[in-house]
């Protein structure tokens, strides 16, 4: 037998920091978004025991500002991909300067210095990464997610998916099919 | 992480063909580190030593001489330390089934050597790029497919 | 009917011999009677003369009498009654006869008037009454018996001659019967075996004819019988030397002599022979090759042979062998084809590459550096290297669609064409291109090769479309009926997949419909349209992989139509 979990990626990080910052045991609010405020003062040394702590699940601590604008940037772009269905039809430059309280220009060319790429992109990205999920462990055809992700026709989710994967999207799910047959090969029954 | 190089190997056993890979690095803004092997057994020489430092991303061609890109993806993905790297297949050409297959083998990338040297370089950093994203923002890397 | 007729007569006899067993023994009872008579008056004359003559007369009756007595006896031996009345009878005459004597001894005493000498008298006379009547008891009886068997013997005499004429019809129409039975089976007899001689003949002949022996092996005299077209098929006169094994094996190849051996002996210890192969070699040198068979029959007594087929398959062997070179020689050549196809299309690719990755250098580094002739000189090699690029490309495709061992899947065709037209969304989108499509049923197919057709002929509508007119591409489906079809010369299939594409580009002259689909043939200047005549070429073959047809039709400025027909299974 093989089960399939949908991951909640923000509650899962969000669980994981609670946990090792309790190890440390200095007081703290986490605010979301892999965003820690302390409520005391924190050393040098708790800081890198807590950095190497995170590394073993490929996290770590930023301290730089810039990284960790785009840090919030990246996330706030996640979850409103992911999450947050109610806001997905509103334009996503109004929402991360409404989320982040800075102009879209400014957050815009941050992204792209610091990325090499640029939040549009990002976007897109992301909304392919949420089409292939869907595709993968749900039901749901091709039409129903250029729907629920806001697409104006299957043909330009498709494109989309095509121009930012360069396979099609049925493609996608015959190889990853594939791969999970050729990894669990099916036990005779 | 955006401040250390991003580490890079290259398998080819084309002389030309990594000239224009390390160039194409080169004249990109990326920060990078390329090594370059210049067969399968070579490559795997290295990687399965066990302190050798893994690169952020493989790029493997597909016709090698004493070790071929095929058999080096499977060989990547049966060794637990390095079946999570990053894998791009750098190759002259393929039939559609060769390169569905290659990604059913576990490989994440596959380019066509491009013809240009303009277009190379956009499609090396796109796979920089992208493959980078999938490593710091969260992105489900089993789904990592790219065709370029 | 003998039986019956002498069992009849026979009784007939029996009831004769009873007859006069009867008169017989009447006559012996009279003779006692007359017998004792006798003895009577002679012992009468005697008491009164005392003349011993008399006595003499006596003693003959009595002697008689018991003489008599000992016949009767033997001849009633059979019947309980008569030997009961003849014990009786006995008494009485003993006792008569005691009489006798006592009557002599008072004669001798001269007592004759004594009162106890009546009294004898008259007893003696008594005894004579009852020996009377037990006399005539038994000759009525016997003339009872008699008269019963006297019936007994007319009633036989009378149906004797009934008998003996039954049986004789009885038996006449017996005869009659069995003669048209045996008439008919003679008959059959030799239906069948002219039918035997046909059959036997034509067996000769058709040995003759597909070049076959047969033999038979009797297994209890341990004997063999060759038919004659089995010393033909040796190279010798018909029953020209003795059937035996050893003789056979004279003719066997030398090197398969030890294989027949072994096999023969197997036969031989279980009386049956399966397949076997071998050589011979007839006396001129020839060498055939045969192969022989054989099964053991049971007859009707138990005794068994095991009929034998050997058949010379030289022919078919040297066939076989032809047929397999000639094979092997195809398939040879055809994956030199193929792989030098592929070869010459895959290891081009490489250096063109990079001659094509140098010029970009040379452009973008060096282009300053150049002189104007030179940079016209860089991109007329440019234009040539892309040319270039082009033909290998379709070459390659061309090459990849050779495979023959690809796997028919049930394949989903909307999807196919949403795929094609992902491929070509770039060219579509650049044109304005319109493609609508009927809903096309899942077809069994190669699934990589319907969506390089599809990608083909869509292409090749948009490659070939008016300039100034935006491209309108309508994919519709039917199922059609081969009978329907005149198109479709050879019909292997009743019903077809149908499906056209039909486009408004600048279309071409109808005499070229044929001839569009032969590998690098162009109908245009390759400076007005790109084409490598190799995609029309894959789209033929495609379908000819698939066991189908394609059409095209083409109206000079108003459109092509391209039919493809593939089999509905």
């Amino acid at each position: 037998m093989k089960i399939f979990i949908k991951f909640d990626f923000t509650a899962v990080c969000n669980k994981l920091i609670e946990e090792k910052l309790s190890e440390l045991g200095v007081k703290h609010k986490v605010l979301g978004f892999g965003e820690i405020e302390f409520l005391e003062k924190i050393t040098e040394d708790q800081l890198s025991q807590l950095n190497n702590s995170l590394k073993e699940y490929g996290s770590e601590v930023i301290e730089n500002q810039k990284s960790i604008l785009v840090q919030k940037i990246k996330d706030t772009i996640t979850d409103m991909v992911f999450n947050d269905d109610e806001n997905i039809n509103v334009k996503s430059s109004v929402y991360l300067s409404e989320k982040l309280d800075h102009s879209y220009g400014y957050l815009s060319n941050l992204f792209s210095e610091v990325t090499y790429t640029s939040i549009e992109n990002f976007i897109i990205l992301q909304k392919i990464e949420y089409t292939k999920q869907l595709i993968i462990n749900t039901d749901l055809k091709i039409t129903d997610i250029a729907y629920k992700l806001n697409y104006s026709s299957v043909a330009h989710l498709s494109t989309q998916f095509k121009n930012t994967t360069g396979i099609t999207p049925s493609a996608f799910q015959r190889i990853i099919t594939k791969r999970r047959e050729l990894n669990n090969p099916k036990k005779q029954e | 992480m955006q401040h250390k190089d991003v580490f890079i190997i290259l398998a080819d056993d084309d002389e030309d063909d990594r000239l224009f890979f390390e160039d194409a690095f080169e004249e990109l803004k990326i920060d990078t580190k390329v090594s370059t092997f210049k067969d399968g057994l070579e490559l795997m020489n290295y990687l399965t030593q066990e302190d050798s430092i893994l690169p952020n991303i493989l790029f493997l061609d597909l016709n090698m001489p004493k070790k071929s890109g095929i058999e080096c993806l499977t060989e990547i993905k049966k060794i637990n330390r390095l079946k999570d790297i990053a894998i791009a297949i750098y190759s002259t050409s393929a039939s559609e089934e060769d390169i569905e297959n290659t990604f059913v083998l576990g490989a994440n990338v596959y380019i066509k050597k491009p013809n240009d040297f303009k277009k190379l370089k956009k499609v090396l950093s796109n796979v920089v790029t992208i493959n980078w994203q999938y490593h710091t923002s969260g992105l489900n890397k089993d789904n990592f497919l790219l065709r370029l | 009917m003998g039986g019956l007729a002498y069992k009849h007569l026979q009784t007939l006899i029996k009831s004769f011999d009873l007859v006069e067993h009867t008169y017989e023994v009447n006559i012996e009872l009279e003779q006692i009677l007359s017998y004792l008579k006798d003895s009577e008056t002679g012992q009468r004359g005697y008491l009164i003369s005392k003349d011993t003559r008399f006595l003499e007369s006596f003693f003959s009756g009595r002697e008689k009498t018991n003489n008599s007595f000992a016949r009767l006896k033997e001849l009633t031996k059979k019947d309980e009654r008569q030997q009961q009345k003849l014990r009786d009878l006995t008494v009485l005459i003993d006792k008569n006869l005691n009489y006798f004597d006592e009557t002599f001894k008072y004669s001798k005493n001269d007592n004759l008037d004594s009162k106890e000498f009546d009294a004898l008298l008259l007893a003696g006379k008594k005894t004579m009454d009852n020996i009377r009547l037990e006399i005539n008891q038994m000759i009525n009886h016997n003339n009872n018996l008699l008269r019963i068997r006297k019936l007994d013997n007319e009633r036989s005499i009378t149906n004797t001659p009934i008998i003996i004429y039954s049986v004789l019809i009885i038996a006449l129409l017996l005869l009659l019967f069995t003669y048209s039975k045996i008439n008919n089976d003679i008959k059959n007899l030799q239906t069948k075996n002219l039918q035997l001689e046909i059959f036997k003949e034509s067996t000769n002949q058709s040995e003759i004819v597909s070049k076959h022996g047969t033999w038979n092996w009797f297994i209890e005299e341990n004997k063999f019988s060759y038919s004659d077209n089995l010393y033909r098929l040796l190279g010798e006169q018909p029953q020209s030397f003795e059937p035996t094994i050893e003789n056979f094996m004279q003719f066997v190849h030398p090197e398969d002599v030890d294989k027949l051996k072994k096999q023969v002996e197997k036969m031989m210890e279980k009386q049956d022979l399966p397949f076997i192969y071998y050589r011979i070699v007839q006396k001129n040198g020839s060498i055939r090759h045969f192969k022989a068979y054989g099964k053991v029959l049971t007859d009707n007594e138990e005794n068994r042979r095991l009929i034998g087929t050997t058949a010379d398959i030289t022919d078919e062997i040297e066939n076989y062998r032809l047929l397999e070179e000639r094979n092997l020689e195809l398939e040879r050549n055809n994956k030199e084809l193929s792989s030098f196809n592929h070869v010459a299309s895959h290891d081009l690719q490489e250096p063109l590459r990079k001659i094509q990755t140098f010029i970009s250098r040379l452009e973008d580094k060096e282009s300053e550096n150049l002189s104007e002739r030179g940079n016209l000189y860089l991109e007329r090699i440019k234009t040539s290297s892309t040319r270039m690029r082009l033909l290998i490309d379709d070459l390659l495709q061309f090459s990849r669609t050779n495979k023959s061992e690809e796997i028919l899947e049930e394949t989903n065709m909307n999807i196919i064409l949403e795929n094609a037209k992902q491929e070509l969304a770039e060219t579509i989108l650049e044109k304005n291109a319109i493609i609508t499509s009927d809903t096309i049923p899942t077809l069994t197919v190669i699934p990589f090769q319907l969506q390089q057709l599809f990608i083909n002929l869509i292409g090749n509508s948009l490659k070939y479309s008016k300039k100034e007119v935006a491209p309108n591409i309508r994919i519709s489906y039917e199922k059609v009926d081969a009978k329907n079809v005149k198109k479709i010369k050879k019909k292997k299939f009743n019903f077809y997949h149908k499906i056209t594409f039909e486009d408004n580009g600048i279309g071409f002259d109808e005499e070229y419909a044929e001839k569009i689909f032969v590998l690098f043939s162009r109908l245009h200047n390759k400076n007005e349209y790109s084409g490598t005549g190799i995609g029309l070429s894959i789209c033929k073959k495609i379908v000819d992989n698939h066991q189908g047809f394609i059409f095209a039709i083409g109206k000079p400025n108003i459109g092509s139509i391209f039919e493809v027909y593939l089999p509905f299974n």
